[in-house]
């Protein structure tokens, strides 16, 4: 759903730097590069990192249209 | 026993430990897993949450957060003399939440908990909590206390704390510096010069063997093994307690925990004799 404060095996802090791995691989920078350059050397926390999915972005869509179509009825 | 610092930043800790043997490296290992105290979010009184996270997640979630901890100025709820379930000042910090996305939507990140004490406050700023969208709320007061890795991994000052053996490799003068070591090492231990082939790293060896396996000659020319009083110990904080003051709590509580078991034992000799 959202990412996980730490990492599931070691216990690292991975929370924080979520972000801007999200937007360093979006701006076509190499993952395992970024992961080093991060300082996250262990495989379990890199996982964490790479295999994750931000679903609530998803999820928090459905309130962002509801409240465009409130807005439009009262434009109306 | 001799402690020579290898590397250390305010994370990251990797000493030599010359002169020691396995039962005292691994009874410090598990201290400071299990014994060494830190703080962490303990129980949430959760106000007000329309979030499309439930409380129990949030709740979750805040617990794991690393806190700095300041271990000289506070109890364990179980040592403080107030012995109440509550707690009092001196073993209970509080912290506060209060968001509301007023214009769409909005991540909360832990820099948003404001702390009773300043001092404690999240490791680490950024980390988000949850996301809210347009005119949803989070309102939430958390009680922060110390406690023991073996209560909760919450309350680990480490995410790694291990040692191993230093390694110990010897490259006989029969080698042909086929080079076969080199490529299959997954540390890359060795360096080849000159058809010969050198050890570059030794720290690094993870005692895999696999340079002994790949080797061409019969009898292989590389012999590997460890020494067996002399430890690497490896450990990284999760920035609760600067790596330093880990390993000196660790020594102190191996202390206390020594003497007590010696104190046992006489009053079970008194008792025999
Ligand atoms: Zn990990
Ligand atoms: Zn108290």
């Amino acid at each position: 759903m959202i990412i996980p404060v730490r990492c599931f095996t070691c216990g690292k802090l991975i929370g924080d730097v979520w972000e801007e791995f999200a937007t360093r691989v979006k701006a076509g920078e190499k993952a395992s590069e970024i992961l080093n350059s991060l300082g996250i050397k262990r495989y379990c926390c890199r996982r964490m990192l790479l295999s994750h999915v931000e679903i609530i972005d998803e999820v928090l869509r459905f309130y962002e249209e509801a409240e465009k179509r409130k807005e439009a009825r009262n434009y109306y | 026993m001799e402690i020579e610092v290898l590397e250390k930043d305010e994370k990251n800790m990797r000493l030599l430990i010359r002169g020691t043997n396995v039962p005292h490296v691994n009874a410090l290992r598990r201290i400071i897993m299990t014994e060494v105290p830190c703080m962490a979010v303990d129980e949430i009184v959760m106000l007000e949450n329309s979030s499309i996270l439930q409380d129990e997640i949030v709740a979750h979630r805040l617990g794991l957060i690393p806190l700095k901890t300041d271990l000289d100025s506070y109890n364990l709820p179980e040592e403080c003399p107030c012995k109440s379930e509550f707690g009092c000042n001196l073993c209970r910090v509080t912290l506060t939440l209060d968001v509301e996305a007023k214009e769409g939507t909005k991540t909360v990140y832990s820099d948003e908990l404001k702390s009773e004490n300043p001092e404690i406050a999240p490791v680490s700023g950024k980390i988000p909590l949850v996301k809210l969208a347009k005119e949803q709320k989070i309102r939430l007061e958390a009680y922060v206390r110390l406690g023991k890795g073996k209560n909760h991994a919450k309350w680990q000052p480490v995410s790694m704390c291990t040692y191993k053996y230093m390694p110990k490799i010897e490259i006989s003068k029969n080698c042909d510096g086929c080079g076969k070591c080199v490529d299959i090492c997954p540390r890359n231990v060795y360096a080849k010069t000159e058809n010969k082939v050198e050890i570059r790293n030794l720290m690094a060896c993870i005692l895999c063997m696999d340079c002994v396996e790949a080797c061409t000659q019969n009898p292989p020319p590389i012999e590997v093994s460890w020494e067996k009083d002399t430890f690497i110990f490896s450990l990284e904080s999760s920035g609760a307690l600067s790596p330093e003051r880990i390993l000196s709590e660790a020594i102190k509580i191996l202390d206390k925990q020594l003497k007590e078991f010696e104190s046992q034992i006489k009053v079970k000799k008194i008792e025999e004799s």
